[in-house]
């Protein structure tokens, strides 16, 4: 572990900016959200508004550009990022995006399809997970075998002690740049940590036992339990959008006559267009069904793949819904119901 | 105020006047109430209502193809004043029959906007809050402060000339009467003092937030429509990604989608995950209404709505100039 004086943390970015682009949570309106930054000043301490998934799958990306008989891909040999500030709920996340795009389906050759635009960013990327000191309360990682201190995910670990920035390196690569950067490992500084740790934990909402959730919702038949529970939502996007883990993305040309873009925009099971088919057929074509999708593919469809929820327990989805449709509430219904069973 | 409206919700559900009751409960968070859907009178203690039911639930009697309307004969709804002019407006938009919902109406002293303490209060998390008379204690982890309610009511409320429900089968409580409002396009005469070239920087740095979730439009009563225009993709009216240029061609259409229609709940404002100013606009296009056309959206239900009606007489300087 090493100490980073605040005095000095303007020089610890301005060199990370030799060798990454730098991201990090600023101000955006009023709200936060990861962003480039060229200064160290330029970072606010918060829970951010929107999540960090932006920095490696940003809201639109160009795929390609196309003319009549030419095909262009943006260049994706760029500097690599460094993402310093994410919280262990955003670092979660990207592990779940990164199982996703980096194995998203077998090819016929039996290799792996590895999404290109997504895997360069994120395997060279250098995550600084920051310790979340002050959790909300809105705030349910610790129902994910998480918690404000996890570490699982991160290159570097950071620890805000106040003056000073605690980093420890976890990954080979967070090895690799200590030993770069002429860090020394050792140093004293457990025991501050600890009691942080120790703080943190103690600020968070009862735990729940969700490991009955999988089972339950594959008994769930009835459309009548989605119904009940779903029934004030909106179908608007804001959670979907908000979530570290949500990753849903349409396809979209814009352009005139031969000449134009292919973007991959950020959809959202919440539309009302999300699975309408050509024919005009909507399998999800009410409020309810496609809310069902959603938990379905929190606490299921994505747990049956790959042995865990698609949710960090981020808590955002809570802070933004116009409804007050908590995410917490329907977890614990699904718990409840397997109860009463 | 709140047990006369639990009586009258359980004897309208224990009549079988209704099969289900639209309104307020107690929320998970501090501040905010959530919409319920009353069908059994044991549940009927769940409704409240105070500053902080801000959402204008008569959006549920036309959401997902006013499917709620299909499932239940007769369903009702507790409407604030401007919730009210809603349920008008679906009348004369023929989209409700008017006799298949009893409108249970309250009067309003105003809701909180939770925008305004966050930008009061440096963005504290709010743990608990009280209200003593006509201030409110807002508490945090570490800090305390206190506000009028004046300071944080949403400026709809602040400007609002008819907070009780001006339609209504049941009122519960003391109406407040008509209020006298001469400042309510305050927000629109101070932006239109700016040079133009100010305004367009103004508009494209507000829309250039918008992340496109549409929560706006999903919360508004008004934009009720089967198919959003920016929803189509066959024809593709719209870009899709948030490029600013696409987020105020989506915006403005709403606004004139909703010319003469807006009521000004506040819900998309406060809706709006990222604080868009979406209220300045609204009324922007509701003076225009008001001026042109006389008219006023959720007031009158025998009144043809401005933008389905014509007059000669109307101006028409906007064609003809
Ligand atoms: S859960 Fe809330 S935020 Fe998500 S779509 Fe429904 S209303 Fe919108
Ligand atoms: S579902 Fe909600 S709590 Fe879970 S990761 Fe997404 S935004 Fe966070
Ligand atoms: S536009 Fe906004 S203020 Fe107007 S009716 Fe719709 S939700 Fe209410
Ligand atoms: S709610 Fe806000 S961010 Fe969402 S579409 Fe409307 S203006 Fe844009």
């Amino acid at each position: 572990m090493i100490e980073i004086k605040k005095k000095q943390f303007g020089d610890f970015i301005k060199n990370l900016m030799e060798t990454y682009r730098v991201f990090a949570p600023t101000k955006d309106g009023k709200k936060s959200s990861f962003s480039e930054i060229k200064k160290a000043d330029e970072i606010v301490d918060v829970h951010t508004t929107k999540s960090a998934k932006s920095v490696f799958f940003p809201q639109a990306e160009v795929l390609f550009n196309y003319s009549e008989n030419e095909i262009e891909v943006p260049n994706l040999e760029q500097k690599p990022i460094a993402l310093w500030g994410i919280h262990s709920c955003d670092t979660k996340g990207l592990l779940s995006l990164d199982k996703v795009f980096k194995n998203a389906h077998q090819l016929p050759n039996n290799k792996m399809y590895e999404d290109p635009y997504w895997n360069k960013k994120y395997a060279e990327s250098l995550i600084f997970t920051l310790a979340c000191n002050e959790p909300l309360t809105t705030c349910f990682c610790n129902w994910f075998e998480s918690g404000p201190f996890d570490k699982t995910g991160a290159d570097i670990f950071v620890v805000d002690n106040g003056e000073s920035f605690l980093l420890e390196a976890i990954s080979d690569k967070g090895q690799t740049f200590f030993i770069q950067s002429g860090f020394d490992q050792e140093g004293e500084h457990q025991h501050a940590v600890f009691s942080l740790k120790k703080k943190a934990e103690s600020m968070m909402e009862e735990k729940q036992d969700i490991s009955s959730v999988f089972e339950t919702l594959n008994e769930i038949q009835e459309k009548e339990f989605w119904e009940e529970i779903t029934q004030k939502c909106i179908n608007c996007g804001a959670c979907t959008f908000v979530c570290p883990t949500c990753h849903c993305f349409d396809v979209s040309d814009e352009g005139k006559h031969q000449k134009g873009k292919r973007i991959r925009v950020w959809d959202s099971c919440m539309f009302g267009i999300f699975t309408e088919e050509a024919s005009g057929h909507n399998p999800r074509g009410l409020s309810y069904q496609r809310v069902q999708q959603r938990i379905m593919h929190k606490f299921n469809y994505f747990y049956d793949n790959y042995e865990e929820h698609l949710c960090s327990g981020c808590g955002r989805c809570i802070r933004v819904c116009p409804t007050n449709l908590d995410i917490r509430e329907i977890v614990k219904k699904i718990i409840k119901r397997k109860n009463n069973v | 105020m709140i047990d006369k409206l639990h009586e009258k919700v359980k004897s309208l559900l224990e009549e079988k006047q209704v099969e289900l009751v639209i309104g307020w409960g107690k929320g998970s968070l501090p501040l905010t109430a959530t919409p319920v859907f009353i069908k059994d009178t044991k549940d009927v203690d769940q409704l409240i209502f105070d500053h902080t039911c801000r959402n204008n639930l008569t959006m549920y009697l036309t959401k997902d193809k006013k499917s709620l309307g299909k499932i239940h004969d007769k369903i009702a709804i507790i409407v604030k004043g401007c919730d009210s002019r809603s349920v008008v407006l679906y009348a004369v938009e023929n989209q409700i029959k008017r006799e298949n919902v009893v409108i249970i109406g309250v009067p309003c002293s105003g809701i909180i906007e939770k925008k305004k303490i966050s930008e009061l209060t440096n963005d504290m998390e709010v743990l608990s809050t009280q209200i003593e008379g006509d201030h409110i204690i807002i508490k945090g982890r570490k800090e305390e402060f206190k506000f009028k309610l004046t300071e944080i009511l949403s400026d709809s409320c602040l400007q609002c000339r008819y907070p009780d429900a001006i339609e209504y089968d049941h009122f519960i409580g003391e109406p407040r009467g008509e209020i006298d409002i001469n400042d309510e396009y305050s927000v629109v005469e101070k932006f239109q003092e700016k040079s133009s070239k100010e305004r367009w920087e103004a508009v494209k740095e507000e829309y250039s937030k918008c992340i496109r979730c549409y929560a706006c439009r999903n919360v508004c009563p008004s934009c009720y429509c089967n198919e959003c225009f920016v929803d189509g993709n066959d024809p593709q009216w719209i870009g899709k990604t948030p490029e600013v240029t696409d987020s105020i061609i989506f915006h403005l259409i709403r606004n004139l989608h909703i010319a003469g229609r807006c009521v000004d709940c506040g819900s998309c404002v406060s809706a709006c995950p990222v604080d868009i100013d979406l209220r300045l606009m609204n009324k922007k296009v509701e003076k225009e209404v008001k001026e042109r056309f006389n008219y006023v959206a959720g007031i009158d239900i025998n009144e043809k709505p401005a933008m389905a009606s014509f007059c000669e007489h109307e101006k028409q300087d906007f064609i003809l100039d």
